[in-house]
């Protein structure tokens, strides 16, 4: 119950901005599937190009991850805003579980409803004016599906990340993750010059390469760490990005907080 | 009803409270006085579960205000000194925000808004500081939370509104409520906050009823300076000599004048730590 009235809060507090980013997307849309459609229609052309498949996953992965590093940033860490939400008679758990399903679950839903909704309406005005072929958005893809699975584990990183940080949480987490890809990648290739010993002359020379001869010694090692990588990334990566980020929020003190 | 014991907090490097001790029994409106950065607005917070002491512990209707739990949260309401609320209708905010709170009197805050002069149709982003403090302190009285924390809640209210603040809060005051005024307002909180406590250098200098004070003490304007032992504090003031005595068997009781009784105690802490019901409460290392 407790849950139900801290989601409506949120919609409601953040219905002005929604509409104003629900607007633009559609005007997006819009823009270039009319633009689209007059100029192929102009040349006695058909249009085959969907702008909606293209700019789908800008919007779901870029603007998922904006939302959530900014989502937590005035109840956490606002010096004025703060008060009124740990003072919020429900518990940490709660408010950040009503954050959480809304740019985890919430967002990519509302975003992937617009998606259609806004094709249906351009499509047809489209049919109307210029007589080109409909193009809705399909949902139900594969493609989509995967995109879906894929932003709710890599939105989890930027939710720990919008609740780690106290201020310019986007930037500091893909920063981050810069690092965090760096230092991953300089890991990988003293694992590599270990591995492949044989096939170095130099510190880090290779002659005679064999990539076929590599892979044939190296398999089972490489099947192991391919499977080991999947599921760090499918089982373990979102839930312990959610419970640092769980623990975090209840944690959070007046101290935390910048003007 | 709320206990603090052997409280430690810092900022940074800066220690604030060292073995500072409270107890705040049920049903009274407590002024909390202290100058300038003797830690008021901490304790408050401190009390409400958005701070957390590095040592000690705190209890509030016997919950652990850290842990923030929804139990103690629906019979807390804390208004800030600053503060920010949603750009939407007064009314939305209403809609928003009431069901968190079991025991919310729609009717009570109506009556409250009235009595404020607050017109709920217009956005909150329009209303004034003071239209906005007065829409929270509605809120909160109507909130039937048992201990409200209003911290220096006058500032921003206009004349008028202060005499209505006083009104609206002896109004809402019952047996089961207890509030805690923080101010440095003392005319403001006249005939309205009993008991006193009072902090300095990270310590309750002073915790008690004022009746229990004009029993010990009187206080009044002198045209001339006062001498003697009887006189626990002397200041110079327009028109003569503000005192504080010890009151004498056959002297009738004064109502004493909070400012004075303050400014007496923060100058001289240890000659009314016996004053206090608890006794010195605390204090920085």
């Amino acid at each position: 119950m407790k849950l139900q009235h801290l989601l409506r809060k949120e919609i409601y507090e953040g219905k002005k901005s929604l509409l104003i980013y629900s607007l633009t997307i559609f005007l997006v849309l819009f823009f270039q599937e009319m633009l689209g459609s007059i100029v192929t229609t102009w040349n006695g052309g058909l249009n085959i190009t969907s702008w909606y498949d293209s700019n789908y996953p800008g919007f779901l992965f870029l603007g998922g991850f904006i939302l959530t590093s900014v989502f937590f940033s005035t109840d956490m860490f606002n010096k004025s805003g703060q008060h009124n939400w740990l003072m919020l008679p429900a518990s940490s758990g709660e408010k950040f579980l009503a954050k959480a399903l809304i740019t985890s679950i919430g967002y990519p839903l509302a975003l992937t409803a617009l998606f259609f909704v806004s094709s249906a309406v351009i499509e047809t005005l489209a049919k109307l004016t210029t007589g080109d072929s409909m193009f809705l958005f399909n949902p139900f893809t594969k493609e989509i599906g995967w995109m879906l699975l894929h932003y709710v584990v890599t939105q989890s990183v930027f939710l720990l990340g919008a609740t780690f940080f106290r201020k310019t949480h986007f930037m500091k987490t893909v920063l981050s993750l810069g690092l965090i890809a760096l230092a991953a990648s300089l890991v990988a290739s003293v694992f590599a010059r270990i591995v492949f010993a044989p096939y170095f002359t130099g510190l880090f020379q290779i002659v005679d390469v064999h990539f076929d001869a590599m892979m044939d010694i190296s398999e089972g090692w490489l099947k192991t760490y391919s499977v080991l990588g999947q599921t760090i990334y499918w089982a373990l990566l979102a839930p312990f990005c959610w419970a640092v980020a769980y623990l975090r929020v209840k944690e959070v003190q007046s101290t935390d907080a910048i003007q | 009803m709320i206990r603090m014991q052997n409280i430690h907090f810092q900022y940074g490097r800066r220690q604030l409270f060292a073995g500072l001790n409270l107890e705040i029994p049920q049903g009274n409106i407590y002024g909390l006085l202290g100058m300038n950065g003797a830690g008021k607005t901490t304790l408050l917070k401190l009390l409400s579960g958005q701070l957390f002491p590095t040592m000690g512990t705190t209890t509030v209707f016997g919950y652990d205000p850290t842990k923030r739990n929804p139990a103690m949260l629906e019979e807390v309401f804390h208004l800030p000194e600053e503060f920010s609320l949603p750009r939407m209708r007064a009314s939305e905010y209403l809609k928003i925000q009431s069901p968190f709170y079991p025991r919310f009197d729609k009717e009570a805050f109506d009556r409250y808004c009235i009595d404020f002069d607050l017109d709920l149709t217009q956005r909150i982003n329009e209303y004034s500081f003071g239209q906005k403090k007065k829409l929270l302190l509605s809120f909160g009285l109507a909130s039937g939370t048992s201990l409200l924390i209003l911290d220096e809640p006058t500032n921003g209210l206009d004349i008028p509104s202060k005499s209505q603040f006083r009104r609206t809060v002896a109004s809402a005051m019952t047996e089961n409520r207890t509030f805690i005024i923080s101010t440095h307002q003392v005319r403001d909180m006249e005939n309205l906050i009993d008991p006193i406590i009072i902090l300095h250098s990270g310590r309750v200098v002073f915790h008690n009823s004022l009746e229990a004070v004009s029993e010990q003490y009187t206080s009044r304007l002198e045209r001339n300076e006062p001498e003697g032992e009887t006189v626990v504090f002397k200041e110079k003031v327009p028109g003569g000599w503000n005192v504080m005595c010890e009151r004498s068997a056959n002297e009738e009781e004064t109502q004493i004048d909070l400012e004075t009784l303050f400014n007496a105690v923060v100058s001289k802490p240890e000659a009314f730590a016996h004053t206090s019901a608890k006794g010195s409460q605390g204090g920085v290392k």
